[in-house]
């Protein structure tokens, strides 16, 4: 790691899949998120993300964390005080662990790896953290949220820099974490059943499936490891579908963002409404998409290591998909309310831009070897690493 | 040749549905002389392959019908493989849901008529024999599960098919709920031969031809197994104590109530159990448990069976019953006997379900002709139990077995409350955001009733 940036398949891997997910998600996006503040956030957080990615030193990755999160300061960021203290607080999370990391004193590799830890589990919103989440989408521009949570610095964190500097302190804390991510699961999935705003319940489905990610990383095989990879993508591409979809209604209508009752858009979006349908239902695994091969490719790594996931993903898994369900009703089914004005269904810029991550996430489903062959060679390198550390 | 056949038969709905599919987005609506024709083709495709299958199997004596596409993906020492096959069991089910599939549509053609919906009752109804034939020809637990899941969301898509009305759209919330929370046993099942077995490819874990097969699992982990796909079968099958979903998919289209509820997805559960009846065989335990929830659903139903006042509702108690008959013939070790009966069946219900519209007509009219009264029936076993338990089993009948306030007050309120309370807890909600009800997944269909 002598070198400032490295390209190596990780990380272009990375780097290619987020700059296609941010194209996405600007095309997507609509005009009221896209003024000049906006854009230049969404650049910012492209930057620092890419950045992040393509670091070879640790102080380089946390200069793209960091950068990542200076849209959340903006003053018309509409955040309130704990999502950005809790962004603040991981930044010092990471930045301690760096310099812990850097003074080489093995007493002290417990406490850098443990703030590594802490830095991943406030960045991702997992339990206790996941209620930063839940706010800055009830309240900030889910543009700017969207490409900030799907950038996934946590987990990437984790893969190469967390575990590969400390192996041995990764071998033993990493079923803690794990089991902390399973709960996060399990609990958003619970809390996201009684949630009436659908941009809480899009927050709680995002952390909830995301969890995953880091409790597959805790599985410590290839099969595992190379499962929550994808399952990285799932999330990403198919919550960008997801928030793509519920702005585009949203700048249609004020009634979506505290519906009463079923709302009836499919009658008049149709297109929408199956775009939002195909990406949660890839989010939930549905088979045919990429989502059902990434997570039975985490059931089958959690069988050597970790049998709990293999019964919380299932269970977690459900109760998102009858969120994912509930969500599509209240929004897309029932009869629209005849004084209503009429809404146009997706526009054509739309409409490209949201079937991007439908094809993706079906081809994915199709042909998922392809998608696990760019991810496996990064699994099977942190699976040397932790033997090496046995 | 044959292994063409089969794959052919297994994908053609598949592709007409891709194929629609991406016309659609591409702002293609299709007419409907279009999607019937090309709905018709594609059963003719499933139905002459089953036949050519069918008539090899007999006049080779060949056991069965075998396609692999070789590894879908390989991960470490983790291998998918997508393997397809067709013997004594998964055959006659592929058949009769490529049958009935160009039978629903040809009459669906009429019935659904400048409906609103006609293109994605099409969509639905061709993206569920793939499902179907995929769950009945899979070569692993695993791809089953891909087969059953697709089954089971287009069930619940053309329960809300009508979804301009509230019930439908709830009750299909509540029928997905019911699903879902079944399909974890199943998921648990699959993950348990995995774990305790090393597989959950069928010619791994069976040895020999359906229906002479046996398992080499351990008697404990046989009954982990079978408790589990009980747990999932039961579920799809509307089996106790899932029972109270299949009233409430009454909602969709008759068509799509005819091969789901009378025929196909509804016997996917005894499917299921028939596909892994070595597990049974040596596990006493999940047998004898498979019979006592056969045996308490066919009570149930057909006590309530007695009480209900639709005619679609009626069939689907009655659907019930005989699922639960079916149930106990699987338990008791009769995996022939409950094939014959749940293709039977299968046929049966689906000409009930397709007749009823046009038998109430009917029916009408007959009682017309007959000056207003064509008799009664019925009342021939009832008047053998005393009065005070008749009094009592109506009540109970009335309320449907109570499924669904149980269901409600054990399942659905506690989860819904616990979600509540743990919203409660968190910081930085405001005042003005305390967490609302949602939509609740279905009432209960008493108060229809009484409404």
């Amino acid at each position: 790691m002598n070198t400032f940036l490295q390209f190596d398949s990780l990380a272009m891997v990375s780097i290619l899949a987020y700059m296609a997910l941010w194209l996405i998600a600007v095309v997507a996006a609509p005009k009221r998120d896209l003024d000049r503040g906006g854009f230049t956030s969404a650049l910012t957080i492209l930057g620092g993300t890419v950045l992040a990615y393509a670091s070879a030193s640790i102080w380089g990755f946390i200069a793209g964390w960091v950068i990542t999160q200076i849209p959340t300061l903006r003053k018309n960021s509409n955040l309130r005080p704990i999502p950005k203290f809790t962004l603040f607080t991981s930044a010092i999370a990471l930045t301690v662990g760096a310099v812990l990391t850097g003074t080489g004193n093995d007493s002290l590799a417990w406490l850098a790896y443990s703030s590594f830890v802490v830095a991943a589990l406030l960045r991702k919103g997992m339990f206790p953290a996941h209620f930063w989440v839940v706010s800055a989408f009830e309240t900030g521009s889910l543009f700017e949220l969207g490409l900030l949570m799907n950038s996934h610095l946590g987990a990437y964190l984790m893969v190469r820099f967390a575990v590969p500097l400390l192996p041995a302190n990764a071998l033993e804390a990493l079923p803690l974490a794990g089991v902390l991510t399973l709960f996060t699961s399990v609990y958003a999935a619970v809390r996201a059943l009684a949630e009436g705003k659908p941009r809480r319940v899009l927050a709680l489905l995002c952390v909830s499936q995301a969890s995953f990610i880091l409790a597959g990383l805790e599985n410590r095989n290839v099969e595992g490891i190379t499962g929550a990879l994808v399952q990285l993508w799932v999330v990403a591409f198919a919550t960008t579908g997801l928030l793509g979809v519920y702005s585009a209604l949203e700048v249609r209508s004020g009634e979506v963002e505290s519906p009463r009752g079923f709302l009836g858009y499919g009658s008049v979006t149709p297109r929408l409404a199956v775009f939002f349908a195909a990406c949660g239902l890839a989010l939930v695994g549905l088979p045919g998409t990429l989502g059902f091969a990434s997570e039975d490719l985490l059931f089958h790594g959690a069988l050597e290591t970790h049998p709990f996931l293999g019964i919380a993903l299932p269970l977690a898994t459900a109760l998102n998909a009858i969120t994912v369900l509930r969500l599509f009703a209240t929004l897309f089914l029932g009869r629209r309310a005849a004084q209503c004005p009429q809404v146009p269904d997706a526009r054509p810029r739309e409409r490209w831009a949201l079937a991007a991550p439908v094809v993706f996430l079906v081809a994915g489903g199709i042909f998922p070897g392809v998608f696990f062959a760019l991810r496996s060679p990064a699994a099977e390198r942190l699976v040397e690493l932790l033997s090496g550390a046995l | 040749m044959n292994e063409q056949v089969l794959t052919a038969v297994v994908t053609a709905p598949g592709l007409a549905f891709i194929f629609l599919a991406l016309g659609w987005m591409l702002g293609w609506t299709p007419a409907e002389r279009t999607i019937v024709r090309i709905t018709a083709f594609v059963s003719l495709v499933m139905v002459g392959g089953a036949a050519w299958m069918g008539y090899l199997m007999l006049a080779t004596g060949q056991a069965q019908f075998y396609t692999s596409f070789g590894d879908w993906f390989r991960v470490g020492e983790y291998e998918f493989t997508f393997e397809l096959f067709a013997d004594h069991l998964s055959l006659p089910l592929v058949g009769l849901t490529s049958a009935l599939v160009g039978i629903v549509g040809s009459f669906s053609a009429r019935y659904m008529h400048k409906e609103r919906g006609f293109f994605r009752f099409f969509m639905l109804l061709l993206l569920f024999a793939f499902g179907a034939d995929l769950a009945f020809t899979a070569g692993s637990f695993d791809l089953l599960i891909g087969g059953w899941e697709l089954v089971g969301l287009t069930s619940v898509l053309l329960i809300a098919f009508f979804n301009e009305r509230r019930e439908p759209v709830r009750n299909a919330l509540r029928v997905f709920a019911t699903y879902r929370l079944a399909d974890i046993g199943l998921l648990l099942a699959v993950f348990a031969m995995h774990y305790l077995a090393g597989s959950s490819e069928e010619g791994h874990l069976f040895l020999g031809n359906w229906p002479a097969q046996h398992v080499s699992m351990s008697p404990f982990a046989a009954t982990v197994v079978g408790l589990l796909l009980l747990w999932g079968a039961a579920g799809k099958s509307a089996q106790f104590p899932f029972s109270g979903w299949l009233p409430r998919a009454m909602e969709g289209p008759t068509p799509s109530s005819a091969i789901f509820y009378g025929a196909i997805s509804v016997h996917l559960g005894a499917y299921l159990l028939l596909r892994a009846e070595p597990v049974f065989i040596a596990s006493p335990i999940a047998a004898g448990c498979v019979v006592l929830v056969g045996a308490l659903t066919a009570f149930l139903a057909t006590l309530t069976n007695r009480v209900v006042s639709d005619a679609k509702t009626t069939l689907s108690y009655a659907a019930m019953s005989q699922l639960g008959i079916i149930f106990v013939e699987i338990g008791l070790g009769f995996p022939t006997l409950a094939l014959v009966h749940l293709v039977g069946h299968a046929v049966v219900r689906t000409l009930q379900f397709l007749r009823a519209p046009s038998m109430l007509h009917d029916y009408r009219r007959v009682h017309a002709a007959a000056g207003g009264d064509v008799g009664r029936t019925g009342e021939h076993y009832e008047g053998v139990i005393p009065s005070g338990v008749r009094l009592w089993l109506y009540r109970f009948s009335l309320e449907r077995g109570f499924y669904d306030s149980i269901a409600d007050t054990l399942v659905v309120n506690p989860i819904l409350k616990l979600s509540s309370a743990l919203a409660s807890l968190e910081p930085d909600r405001g005042p003005e955001h305390a967490a609302r009800k949602p939509e609740p997944l279905g009432r209960p269909m008493v108060q229809e009733v009484e409404s």
